[in-house]
């Protein structure tokens, strides 16, 4: 099996063959869900596919600190999303990654109006910095192109910067 | 108390470190991932020391060290050395880490990766595997005629910083126990420092600020050994350094030091810890070296004062600023000096900076240039002093 960074080549090379004989074998990958439960207090847990995690909030909060809360799984799933990014991108440059690590930083624009205690502004994300930290055989040009594709390519960055549809309910059960 | 020997007044010399070359760094890198073998990286650090050598000798030092240009860092090197010892990054140990949060804040203000980070974390019963740093000495010993300094990490930071709970303890239950192996090893290598011809061995011991500065122990971290030591009291901890050093330094038959900063891992001087010595001040007494190699350029350090009626102490005085470019003017290091021998008396006065100028191979406080002109202002304020 011809491999790099972990990731087997044939098995890229055949899926991207098999998206471009039919982009509608792509059409699964446009769908996500996620299914969450509230467990008591501020935790809750979410079911993912076949898998589970929990989200709480800290004690500070009033929460029982079991797990990272909403917003912070935010920045981990950006994180994680850079992540896979990069190494996507650079595999597809053929270069050699020997580790990588990303810090994703947000700041709320005013946690009060969560709390129901201002109307100034509003509870989300005003700004996040992501800077990742790049150990791998390649020059600062071909870095900072792989960062720039994985950065524009980003489904999670994206979802951040542009305006998503958002649609809610809910129903009594 | 140890005579000076064949030095002038006010004798010269370095911390330990110096920045390494690019090509160096390449090597070093290439090595660890094993590239290239040992011996390619020996000879591209054996070209390193050379030039290191003659910076020092050129701007008059007068007792040299080899900067350190094989270790990766001060003391991280030692997991090359000895068997049971193992290089772990910090992402290896996070599952260990007991304070996240502080991990990952320690993380943030040294701007790097956790793996990036790397720690020499007992694994198993430690044994010899070859010299820590007879080898390095010797050759630079074949190739200077100056006195020769040799730093080796202190016995305290070994026993503190590379006891990891729940990975350690399968080899030694406590970190008192490791602390018996620890101190073996080091008095073993200081009679080959000694046989190769080692004119002045300096113990590293920079815990000890962490020791003291720092609100709890509970904070445990020191650069990068953010996991290991319990909690515990200050004077605990202290009297226990004392102990270790002095059952290291016992008999050494060498001029020995104890060095302790307060941090050299960034130029932001806002983040490392501060604080004066009068707390660490009777630990330091009761240490039997003959000198203490002090940092005093830095404010953080406090005043000279602390050691009113010294004397009879001999004093390795932090003169310049490894962290900042603007080069000292031996003016302003003599009149550092000046007050110093307020306190101690002239032939008991050493000058030195106040740390490395590359104690992280990768991450140097400082350019060789700058570094060389820092040398350069200590030997012209020696000469006006003398």
């Amino acid at each position: 099996m011809l491999e790099l960074n972990g990731l087997d080549l044939g098995a890229m090379q055949s899926l991207v063959q098999t998206i471009q004989a039919d982009a509608n074998a792509a059409e699964p990958y446009n769908e996500w869900t996620a299914r969450v439960r509230w467990m008591g207090g501020f935790k809750a847990q979410a079911l993912v596919r076949d898998h589970t995690f929990l989200i709480d909030e800290p004690a500070d909060l009033v929460g029982k600190n079991e797990a990272p809360n909403a917003a912070e799984y935010l920045l981990g799933a950006y994180g994680a999303c850079l992540t896979t990014g990069f190494v996507l991108n650079a595999t597809k440059r053929g270069v050699k990654l020997r580790n990588f690590e990303v810090t994703v930083d947000g700041r709320i624009d005013n946690i009060l109006t969560f709390l129901g205690l201002s109307d100034r502004g509003h509870p989300g994300y005003r700004e996040v910095v992501a800077h990742a930290y790049v150990d791998a055989d390649t020059d600062d040009e071909t870095l900072q192109a792989i960062w720039r594709d994985t950065v524009a390519s980003s489904p999670v960055g994206n979802s951040l910067t542009r305006t998503v549809a958002v649609h809610t309910v809910a129903t009594r059960a | 108390m140890r005579e000076t020997v064949g030095l002038p007044l006010f004798p010269v010399t370095v911390v330990g470190s110096w920045p390494r070359p690019h090509t160096l760094l390449q090597a070093l890198k290439r090595w660890q991932a094993g590239e290239i073998p040992e011996a390619e990286f020996e000879a591209a650090a054996d070209v390193a020391v050379l030039e290191v050598l003659r910076v020092q000798e050129d701007a008059g030092v007068d007792v040299v060290s080899d900067g350190e240009q094989r270790r990766d860092n001060f003391y991280s090197f030692l997991a090359g050395k000895i068997e049971g010892l193992r290089l772990m990054t910090l992402a290896d140990v996070l599952e260990y880490a007991e304070d996240k949060v502080y991990f990952d804040r320690t993380l943030r203000s040294l701007d790097a990766p956790s793996f990036a980070i790397k720690s020499p974390t007992v694994v198993d019963r430690l044994r010899l595997r070859s010299p820590l740093a007879a080898d390095a000495a010797a050759f630079l010993r074949r190739h200077t005629s100056r006195p020769i300094k040799v730093a080796l990490p202190g016995p305290y930071l070994l026993a503190r910083a590379t006891w990891v709970a729940g990975v350690s303890d399968a080899a030694y239950p406590t970190r008192e126990a490791l602390a018996a192996d620890v101190v073996a090893i080091l008095r073993e290598e200081i009679s080959r420092l000694v046989a190769a011809g080692v004119d002045f061995i300096q113990l590293d011991e920079p815990v000890l600020t962490d020791v003291v500065f720092r609100p709890s122990v509970a904070v445990r971290s020191f650069m990068c050994a953010p996991l290991a030591a319990p909690e515990t009291d200050p004077a605990g901890e202290l009297a226990w350094a004392v102990e270790l050093v002095n059952a290291v330094v016992k008999g050494a038959g060498v001029r020995t030091g104890l060095h302790m900063c307060r941090g050299n891992w960034t130029r932001n001087e806002a983040v490392l810890l501060s604080g004066g010595y009068a707390p660490l001040q009777r630990a330091l007494e009761a240490m039997a070296v003959d000198q203490w190699v002090l940092e005093f350029a830095t404010p953080r350090a406090g005043d000279l004062e602390v050691f009113q009626g010294r004397a009879g102490h001999e004093i390795g005085l932090g003169v310049v600023n490894p962290r900042i470019d603007d080069v000292e003017e031996p003016a302003t290091i003599v009149a550092r000096v000046r007050e110093a021998l307020r306190y101690f008396d002239p032939t008991r006065v050493w000058l030195n900076p106040d740390c490395g100028f590359g104690t992280f191979a990768e991450r140097p406080v400082a350019v060789a240039e700058v570094a060389a002109a820092k040398l350069r202002a200590m030997t012209a304020a020696a000469a006006a002093l003398r």
